[in-house]
């Protein structure tokens, strides 16, 4: 189980994953997914699941707000996060 | 060779420059438009030559330094951005073309402040008159004819009190005189990545203030929000279209991390002990006029002259065919000339960088005494 950080572009994905670095969060940029893209092409910040809240305190703390949060589902869907 | 036209561009770069973009070559694709390592590769260098940049001037966010293909292209998308709109635009006597002629395109007053030269108090003066209903003001950090070092300090201060967006043109004086963009209040700035800051050319750097909307100059392909028809409005995708230059960006982040690793004072103070070094060495040439500003802090390592009668564009082929770069005639700065009453001559300009040597000043100053002496002798045959 995992959780995407959807992100407005590349460069914030890669901010976003620099502060999750420093915050001790394994994460990984990867593009979005198509059926969770509502724009277009778009980056996502993976992250494990028990590292959500972790991971959104260090994001407030730097002044990123992500686009969506999804949560892969087994079936290989993905469920948008209510926060 | 000796290379003296620093304030062009910076020939000699520190090797890790040349290795960067070589490895960069061979290694990277483009950043944003695929999951593959190459791809990753590339982004990984563009990012962390934002992250370089926005960590040196006073940046807190990557996202607000844009790669752009020079200071030109910079100047352009914040003066663009800025004065589409109209209105009345105060600038200092020193700006270069890549201000002037951009804001001679767009529907603008220009009100030029116009101070003598190495009299900073005047200039500040010049801009707390006219800064009140002003649209915005352009003010070069560094003059790129005489190396007149602008009090940026003080006219970024009257700018916030007065409520009114500074754009800085620090092509002159990054790499070499602190640059903090946030510290300052100023709207953009914008820097070029191949003079001072070593990189390859055909980069530059845009900094965006937070409250910062620019327009698009360019449209296209930017690897975010494919599906809509219109650029992105979050920076940097807005002003970056097209695929990145990739082994610039490479380059210009080992010369950024060059820069930083020197130390912009230490490359200030070498410049500066070269120019006034060569300023003494050419003070008794017959009819030179060096100009040079009595307070050395106001002055960067770039030394323009005039030497009576003898053509400085003459003189600076003269000396090019011996080896000498220089620069000569208006520098694309006619207003800085106008200002310091230069425009019909031109002058001679000798620039230095953190490469040059003290062993190449009296060489250089040699040939410079010879070619004026061959100028002269010719005249007279």
């Amino acid at each position: 189980m995992f959780y995407l950080i959807v992100c407005r572009g590349l460069t914030q994905a890669q901010r976003a994953a620099a502060v999750l670095e420093r915050s001790g969060v394994n994460q990984r940029i990867l593009r979005t997914p198509s059926q969770v893209s509502e724009r277009g092409c778009s980056y996502s910040v993976k992250i494990a699941h028990k590292s959500l809240n972790t991971a959104l305190s260090a994001l407030r703390r730097a002044g990123l707000s992500p686009t969506q949060i999804f949560l892969a589902q087994s079936d290989g869907s993905y469920r948008e996060a209510v926060l | 060779m000796i290379f003296l036209d620093c304030a062009a561009t910076s020939l000699q770069k520190p090797p890790a420059v040349a290795r960067a973009v070589s490895e960069a070559l061979r290694t990277a694709a483009s950043p944003g438009r695929g999951s593959y390592a190459a791809a990753e590769r590339a982004a990984e260098l563009v990012y962390q030559c934002r992250s370089e940049a926005a960590g040196l001037f006073g940046v807190s966010d990557p996202e607000r330094v844009v790669l752009t293909h020079s200071a030109t292209h910079a100047l352009n998308l914040a003066l663009r951005s800025l004065g589409a709109g109209g209105g009345r635009v105060v600038l200092s006597g020193w700006e270069h073309n890549a201000v002037t002629r951009t804001l001679a395109d767009l529907p603008l007053e220009q009100d030029v402040v116009a101070a003598p030269l190495f009299r900073p108090e005047e200039l500040v003066e010049g801009f707390r008159r006219r800064l009140e209903g002003a649209a915005f003001a352009v003010c070069t950090q560094v003059s790129n004819v005489f190396g007149y070092v602008l009090p940026l300090s003080d006219i970024a201060a009257l700018c916030r009190e007065a409520g009114v967006p500074l754009v800085v043109d620090a092509s002159q004086g990054a790499g070499c005189l602190p640059l903090n963009l946030e510290a300052l209040g100023a709207q953009y700035a914008a820097l070029p990545g191949h003079k001072g800051l070593y990189g390859p050319q055909g980069t530059g750097l845009l900094l965006c203030a937070p409250e910062a909307r620019p327009a698009a100059l360019l449209t296209g392909g930017t690897g975010s929000e494919s599906l809509l028809q219109t650029m992105p409005d979050f920076l940097p995708d807005r002003l970056e279209p097209g695929t990145h230059n990739v082994c610039g960006a490479a380059g210009l982040l080992a010369g950024l991390r060059f820069v930083k690793r020197t130390g912009c004072g230490s490359i200030l103070r070498h410049e500066q002990t070269l120019r006034r070094r060569m300023a003494q060495l050419l003070s008794n040439v017959e009819g030179i006029r060096l100009f040079e500003s009595p307070d050395p802090a106001l002055q960067t390592g770039v030394l323009s002259l005039t030497v009576q009668d003898v053509d400085c564009e003459a003189l600076g082929e003269r000396l090019g065919r011996m080896g000498v770069c220089v620069r000569a005639g208006l520098h694309c700065a006619p207003l800085a000339h106008q200002s310091a009453g230069t425009l019909d001559s031109g002058t001679l300009r000798l620039s230095f960088s953190a490469f040059n040597r003290a062993s190449e000043l009296a060489p250089a100053a040699e040939a410079l005494r010879r070619c004026v002496e061959a100028l002269r002798s010719g005249a007279r045959g």
